[in-house]
Formats: structure tokens, C-alpha cells, sequence
């Protein structure tokens, strides 16, 4: 097998086509969002009027996307790692980096260990939490060993499965469905719904890998295009997510339950088709996910890595594997798991929501700069 | 006339002691060399290399009534002998032209060369050669060689003649519909069957030779028109590179030109079909035959054509992309229900409906395995009954699968070592790896299934998940001869669904697979 050419040149072969971006962009949002969502919205929002944020927090990550996508696009076939130190400088683009592999790091460490915990609480009760990340590591390593092109097709290949999957499970819930849950809209006011923007915004933390793959994209100026629809199919499934589990089991419900859309699915059972109950169905489309989210954040960790230091990046991705088992074991209970997920999501807000536009304002001054000065 | 024989005589038979050396060193270092002008040296140098041979035949003759003596070596079973009699030895003895009858013997050139082979050997396939070598290697792929004395040469007469079997409808490929035709062990009746099969423009088939001390005839065919270069290229340079003794079957040659050997999945297609290789052809692939086989290897394939059967397209397409879908179906049977059965058995009951669990659990309650050793327990035994089937004699073995397969299957929920429910998993199964149009592939997911098992057994319904993202990761991963084994399905390439897992009306179908980066993209035109 000669799957070891070099990573770091992005030659002309290891390219991916626009579809393949959007749906690199869309596995790598939909992840622990469509479990918790529902709860972690409603505790903020409390008014039935959740649908709302969602797409509110959809719209704010689209216009971080774009400006992400604008960056980018200043610096054709570089990454955020090699074009960062141009813009401000080697040592604070070099921080920058190290930050963003943090974030990375921090945020794959996260997913880990969400699905060791829904595993472990769904599946496989008492198997230890090793058993269950481990083998999940490996299958991401030797994907990824291959480059970013193995990478797209595979999440072209789970994307299908997830939407098919997730919208029969979805519409079978349908039967618990009260439309009496989903009302009164806007009934407080938009007062609620402001309220909880920060935390649905951060469901849709993800377009930052446009900061990377750009750079892959055969057609960049295609870029913001795929952004775009890569936040619209999310959105879609969330608020899918979200009507569903409020209208079935109501706002005060959904607010006490840890992994609500689970509970959703586990509350009905349909009578004469192979299978009454969904669950299964749903976690193998979240597991999937859970490694689609989870070979991104490798992938660009060991890249920023290696385009860093100028390596190989082969060592990078099993030297990285250890590095995400311990913070994956940091938490101590599945609470300490959410405030390492909400933690994540502050960072990335400074991270991607506003250095991205610092940056863009900053390059567009110095390239009026280097414009006069010829 | 006597004056010459009783000269020919001295030359034979005097100085015996001093000629038999000379001719001994001579001959050693003749056998490597040129002919010389001395027939009876030529002659014994030839005796020399191949006379210990029980099958190489001498038929020492004299030249219609001119007293020069000629010798045919052939050999007894490769060659015509029919030929030999009546274009050969009559055009040399009875009918030899009058006007050489006063042609004297043992002088240079006596007999023209011309003269022999424009007017005497009424023969297709007519050269001369030189040295010793050369008419040993084609003497023994049944030429017959003709010495003649006062010629400095030796005269190769095509006379080899096989023996093929009949055409017959392909064993491993068998169609509803479709032709009846299959590949034999003979390469040229393989190319004809090519040819023959309309009249195709620009079909290029370019031989090789495989096979250091059994040398073999290896063609390369494709057509000029379609096929990418650079796909020709790549394959030819994989075929110069195999190096063995022998190769005895393609099977050789497809585990030698392979992407990765490591792979469980096949990445040549092989195939009896003619049918099956133009259309491969057509499509910008490249096909390799090889003499003494009957199976064609296909470069480069992808996972889709491994579950088409040529039949797809001769049947209607209503029906041609029903039986696709259930092809597909059969794949994911085939590897996923005895690891999903053990999965739900062993780890999450609670995950299948309540009837059913209690009705499975019931059912299992005398079981004293676990469900891995259960359903490891049947499958294997389903394999061996499988493999044994097949080195029965034809008569008993199918009888011997039905047999051995229901009577195990019914002794052993009987004696309550399996549960009944495991013995429909396992019957299912079997019956959907059947399905499956290429045997390769049957097997790759017979030995898949069971690591699918072991997953499950290890995981649960988390450790089928990874294995399928394992699989799946080698898959996008693995390429034939440059082309992703997964496309078009990913990456996408909408317009090539149409013949992915749906068989869309021909009409539609106007343009080759872009995958195959073919000269001419259209199909039509």
C-alpha cells in the first residue's frame, strides 16, 4: 500500500470537490448537538420558542462562516496555520495556531468522551470507558492516515445514512407529537429567545474547519457556497430535533432529562414493523457522526501540527491519539463533561467568532498597504 | 548417383574414431551456435538436445527420387500429424518437382531455399532458423522442423494443433439470460471469441510472455479508441514486473498486479464471459488473457461491478435494478445479521421489540453457549458444508449441502445446543452471499462476516458500528489501478448513479464512467 506520501504539500491530487466540503462542514456540526440540544437551549430560552434560536444561532454561525471563508480565500492553497503567521506576525500567528490545535485537541477529547458516556449508558453498561475510546481511536487513525480525500468520501458515505436514518426515527415520533407543547409562540415576548442565542450558536460550532480545508477545496471560490449549505442541513436536523422533542415531551421535560432526544425515541414503540423501538437506529447514525466530528478534529490537529514544525504528519497523528485519551478522561462525571463542552464552546466563540474577523480587517489593511506601495 | 551415395558413405563411415570426436566437441559447441553446412553434424547436434525426449519424433527421408536426405523432428501429440503427412512429407517424396531430380547432394545450397518454401511446402506457416536454440523451443510448442541437407538452415513448419475443449457455457457465471459462450484454456480461441463478437474497431490486443522457465502468452486488450493511456501504461508496466518460473493460472497474475495485498477485497475482476470483457472493454477498462485458462482478469474495477452480472443490462431495466437492490441487500445480510444477532442477544435485548425477545430468549433458554459460540458453532459448519459441496462429485453435491444443512440445522436445535432463530440467521446468510454474481467477493464477505462476529461478541451493536467505519475506511481508502474502489458512488457523481445501485434505462446511459478518464466520453457517436 503506498498511502504514505507526505501530507503537508497539498498536491494536486489530494484535492475535494465542493459537495465533498459541504459535507465535511455538516458531519462536523451535527455531533453531541442533536442529543442535548433540546436541553441545553430550553434551560436558557425556557419558553417553547426554542425553534426559533436555533435558527437564529444557525444564521450568526453562517455569517461566521462566511467571514472564515473570506479569510481564507485572502490565502489560495495556504491554511490558517501557515497564513496565520503572515497576517500578525510569527510569534502571535504561531499562538494562534497553537490555540486553534488546543481548541482541537479539547474539542476531540469532548466527543470522545460524550460517546463513551452514551455508549456506556445506552449500550454497554460497565464496559470500562478505555474499551469503548480506544478502538474508536484506532478506526480514526487508520482513516486518516489516508489524507483528507478518504476523509470526505467516507462522510459522504455516512451523510446519507444519518439523514435517512435520523428523519425515519424523527418522523416516527410523530405519533407522541402535541402541537399544545410547541405553543404559545413567541408568548414571552423575544426576550427568551435572545437569551438563549450563545448556546445554539454554539450547537453550530464547525464552519472553523473551513479555516483548514479551504485550502483542499478544488474550487475555492466555491467556498462560501458550501459553507453556507454545509450550516442549512444542520439547522434543518436541529430544529427537526427540537420541535420533536419539545412537542413530545414539552419543555419542563425536556429540561430534567440529560440526553432528551434519546428519551424521545426510547418513549414510543411502534407496533407491527421488525423493530417497535428506534433507539438503536439513531445511535448507530449518532455513533457515526461521533467518529465523522472525531476524525476532523484529529485531522486538523495532527495537520496544524505538522504544517507547524514542518514534519510528517504521520507521527503527529499517533503521537496526538494519547493526547486526546487523557483529555478525554479529564471530567470526572458526565457534568464536568458538559462544562468541558461549554468551556469548548467559549473558547471557539473568541476563536471563531471574533479573531477570524480581527484577522480579516487586519489583512485587508495590510494588502491596501502592500497595494499603495507599489 | 551411386558415386554420391558411396562419397556420403565415406563421410559417414570413415575415420569413424576421428569424426565422433570431432563431431562431439563440435556439437557442444554447436548446440549454443549457428547451423552449419554439414547436414549429418546438424542432425546429431539436434539429436543431442532434444532426442532424449520419448515424445520427440526424427523421420529421416530422402528428397523425392534425388538422394538428398532431409529430416523432420516433431513432436508426437503437439503437432498435426495429418498435416505433416500430406503437406510435407507427400509434397517432399511423392511429388517432388522432376525438374530437381538431378540435383546433387552435399553441395551448398543445392536444393534452393526459394525453390522449398515458394514451390514444395504447400504450408501457412512457413521460417528458417539458425540456431539449434531457436528450433528447440519451437519444436516443443509443435512446430515441426524440417532439415534439409546442403541447407545452412533449418525450416520451422507451423503445424502445432491443441487440443481445446469445446465452447461451453461458463460454470462460474452461469446467466438466465444472455450468450452461452465462455472462455476455454486455448488464448487464441479466447481472442477470437473477442474478435469475433462483432466487429470492434480499434481492439488492440498486445502480447507478452509471462513466466520465466514456462514461458506463457499473456494479451493485454483494450480498445485504442477508449481507453486512457496512461491506464495501459500502468498496466503493461505491472505485467513486465512479474517475476516467477510459472504462471499457471491468472490467478497469478491478479495477486502479482494488485493495488494492496493486504485487502481482503478483490481488485481485479476476473470472468469466463466474453460478453462480460467487451462491455468491460467499452467502458475503458482493460482486460488481461492468459493462455491455459479460461478466466480474464479486469483492471480496474470498483465495489459496485463486483455486484453487477452482465444480465442487468439483457434484461429490461424495471426489472435489471430491482435485482440490483437486492444485491445489495444480500451484501449487507451477508456480513451484518449473525453479528447483529449476537450484538442483540448478548448485549442489548432490551433493544429488540419485547415479543420477539421473550419469544428468542424462550427459545434459547436450553442454549449453554453464548450466542458468539452458537453462531460461530453454525457458520462454521454451514462453510465446511459449503467448501465440501463444492469438492464433491456434481451429482452429490448439492444434495449433500441440503442434506448435511437441514439435518445439522435440525439435530443441533434438537439436541438445544442452537436456537432455532439462529439457525434462520444462518440459512439467511448463506442464501444472501449466494446472491452474490462474483464468487471473489462471496468469499471476501464470508470472511468479513466473521470478523463482524468477533466484533460483536467483543461490543455489542458499538462494536458492529466500528467495524463497519473500519471497512468502510479501508474501502475509500483502497484504489484499482488509480481509481477509487468506491467511485462513483463517493465521491459523488450524480450522473454515474444511473448505473450504481439502479439500472436506469439504456437510452440514458450516454456516457462512459468518468472515472476511466476514456479518449471518447460518449457512448453514442
Amino acid at each position: 500500500m503506498k498511502g504514505s506520501e507526505p501530507l503537508e504539500m497539498i498536491n494536486s491530487k489530494d484535492r475535494i470537490t465542493t459537495p465533498q466540503t459541504t459535507i465535511v462542514v455538516t458531519n462536523f456540526i451535527l455531533g453531541t448537538g442533536i442529543l442535548t440540544l433540546p436541553r441545553a437551549a430550553a434551560e436558557k430560552v425556557k419558553t417553547p420558542d426554542i425553534w426559533l434560536t436555533v435558527i437564529l444561532g444557525g444564521i450568526i454561525a453562517m455569517i461566521a462562516g462566511v467571514i472564515m471563508v473570506k479569510l481564507s480565500q485572502q490565502f489560495p492553497e495556504r491554511t490558517f496555520y501557515q497564513y496565520s503567521q503572515e497576517i500578525v506576525g510569527k510569534w502571535m500567528g504561531k499562538l494562534f495556531s497553537f490555540l486553534m490545535i488546543g481548541y482541537f485537541l479539547t474539542l476531540g477529547g469532548f466527543h470522545a468522551r460524550s460517546l463513551a458516556e452514551v455508549t456506556g449508558y445506552l449500550l454497554l453498561e460497565g464496559t470500562p470507558k478505555w474499551a469503548i475510546i480506544m478502538p474508536f481511536m484506532w478506526a480514526s487513525l487508520y482513516l486518516i492516515r489516508g489524507g483528507i480525500n478518504p476523509i470526505a468520501r467516507i462522510f459522504e458515505i455516512i451523510f446519507p445514512i444519518t439523514v435517512i436514518l435520523f428523519l425515519l426515527v424523527a418522523f416516527m415520533s410523530i405519533k407522541i407529537f402535541e402541537v399544545d407543547n410547541l405553543r404559545p409562540v413567541l408568548g414571552s415576548g423575544i426576550t427568551p429567545v435572545l437569551k438563549g442565542i450563545k448556546t445554539t450558536a454554539l450547537a453550530f460550532t464547525g464552519p472553523e474547519i473551513m479555516l483548514l480545508i479551504l485550502a483542499f477545496m478544488k474550487e475555492p471560490n466555491k467556498a462560501g457556497k458550501a459553507v453556507l449549505v454545509g450550516i442549512t442541513i444542520p439547522l434543518f436536523i436541529y430544529v427537526i430535533t427540537v420541535v420533536m422533542v419539545i412537542g413530545a415531551l414539552s419543555v419542563d421535560g425536556v429540561v430534567t432529562r440529560t440526553w432528551p432526544t434519546l428519551d424521545l425515541i426510547r418513549s414510543f414503540e411502534l407496533t407491527g414493523l421488525i423493530f417497535e423501538r428506534f433507539d438503536s437506529l439513531l445511535l448507530v447514525v449518532w455513533i457515526m457522526q461521533m467518529f465523522t466530528s472525531f476524525t476532523i478534529n484529529h485531522y486538523a490537529a495532527s495537520l496544524g501540527l505538522s504544517q507547524l514544525f514542518q514534519k510528517d504528519i504521520h507521527p503527529f497523528m499517533y503521537g496526538l491519539l494519547p493526547i486526546f485519551y487523557l483529555i478525554s478522561m479529564i471530567p470526572k462525571n458526565i457534568n464536568d463533561v458538559f462544562k468541558l463542552g461549554d468551556m469548548v464552546g467559549n473558547v471557539a466563540l473568541v476563536l471563531f467568532g471574533f479573531l477570524p474577523l480581527l484577522l480579516l480587517i487586519i489583512s485587508k489593511i495590510k494588502g491596501r498597504k502592500y497595494e499603495t506601495n507599489l | 548417383m551411386k558415386m554420391k551415395k558411396w562419397k556420403s558413405k565415406i563421410r559417414k563411415i570413415g575415420k569413424p574414431t576421428d569424426e565422433n570426436e570431432n563431431k562431439q566437441e563440435s556439437a557442444s559447441q554447436a548446440s549454443t551456435n549457428q547451423f552449419t553446412d554439414d547436414f549429418t553434424l546438424n542432425l546429431e547436434v539436434v539429436r543431442k538436445e532434444l532426442g532424449h525426449n520419448w515424445d520427440v519424433h526424427f523421420r529421416d527421408f530422402i528428397i523425392g527420387r534425388t538422394g538428398i536426405e532431409a529430416c523432420i523432428v516433431f513432436v508426437e501429440g503437439l503437432s498435426d500429424k495429418d498435416l505433416i503427412d500430406k503437406h510435407i512429407m507427400t509434397s517432399l517424396m511423392a511429388d517432388f518437382s522432376a525438374e530437381y531430380q538431378q540435383e546433387e547432394p552435399y553441395v551448398k545450397e543445392s536444393l534452393s531455399n526459394q525453390f522449398i518454401k515458394n514451390q514444395v511446402l504447400s504450408i501457412s506457416d512457413v521460417e528458417e532458423v539458425h540456431s539449434i536454440k531457436e528450433l528447440a523451443s519451437k519444436v516443443l510448442t509443435g512446430s515441426t522442423a524440417l532439415l534439409i541437407d546442403g541447407l545452412s538452415h533449418a525450416f520451422i513448419l507451423g503445424t502445432t494443433k491443441l487440443k481445446t475443449r469445446t465452447i461451453e457455457e461458463p460454470v462460474s457465471e452461469a446467466l438466465v439470460r444472455g450468450p452461452r459462450v465462455g472462455f476455454t484454456e486455448s488464448l487464441s480461441d479466447n481472442t477470437s471469441l473477442l474478435r469475433g463478437s462483432g466487429d470492434i474497431e480499434n481492439l488492440s490486443l498486445v502480447k507478452f510472455q509471462v513466466g520465466k522457465r514456462s514461458k506463457k502468452d499473456l494479451v493485454v486488450a483494450y480498445i485504442n479508441e477508449i481507453v486512457d493511456p496512461e491506464l495501459v501504461k500502468e498496466v503493461e508496466k505491472r505485467i513486465k514486473k512479474i517475476d516467477l518460473d510459472n504462471v499457471p493460472e491468472s490467478g497469478y497474475v491478479e495477486q502479482l498486479i494488485e493495488d494492496n495485498y493486504l485487502s481482503p477485497f478483490p481488485q481485479v475482476q476476473n470472468t469466463e464471459r466474453p460478453d462480460r470483457v467487451i462491455a468491460a472493454l467499452m467502458e475503458g477498462r482493460v482486460a488481461i488473457l492468459l493462455d491455459g485458462t479460461p478466466f480474464a482478469l479486469i483492471a480496474p474495477v470498483t465495489f459496485s461491478m463486483m455486484l453487477q452480472s452482465p444480465e442487468d443490462y439483457y434484461e429490461r431495466w424495471i426489472p435489471g435494478t430491482f435485482i440490483r437492490f437486492l444485491r445489495y441487500i444480500a451484501v449487507v445480510l451477508s456480513l451484518f445479521t449473525p453479528a447483529v444477532y449476537i450484538a442483540f442477544i448478548s448485549f442489548h435485548p432490551g433493544l429488540i421489540p419485547t415479543k420477539l425477545a421473550i419469544s428468542i430468549i424462550g427459545t434459547r433458554s436450553g442454549v449453554p453457549f453464548p450466542a458468539l459460540i452458537e453462531a460461530l458453532f453454525m457458520e462454521v459448519a454451514i462453510e465446511i458444508l459449503r467448501e465440501a459441496g463444492l469438492r464433491l462429485p456434481k451429482p452429490i453435491g448439492p444434495a449433500m449441502g441440503i442434506v448435511g444443512g437441514l439435518i445439522i440445522g435440525e439435530a443441533a436445535v434438537q439436541a438445544g445446543i442452537v436456537s432455532p432463530i439462529l439457525v434462520i440467521v444462518v440459512a439467511l446468510t448463506a442464501i444472501s452471499s449466494f446472491a452474490i454474481p462474483q464468487y471473489s467477493v462471496g468469499i471476501t464477505l464470508r470472511i468479513l462476516r466473521f470478523v463482524a462476529m468477533l466484533c460483536a461478541a467483543i461490543l455489542g451493536l458499538y462494536g458492529v458500528v466500528l467495524f463497519f467505519l473500519f471497512m468502510m475506511s479501508h474501502l475509500v481508502k483502497l484504489k484499482s489501478f488509480g481509481v477509487p474502489y468506491m467511485s462513483p458512488a463517493v465521491p459523488y457523481r450524480l450522473s454515474e448513479w444511473k448505473d450504481l445501485m439502479v439500472r436506469m434505462p439504456l437510452m440514458m446511459m450516454k456516457r462512459r464512467p468518468k472515472m476511466m478518464h476514456t479518449k471518447d466520453p460518449l457512448r453514442k457517436g
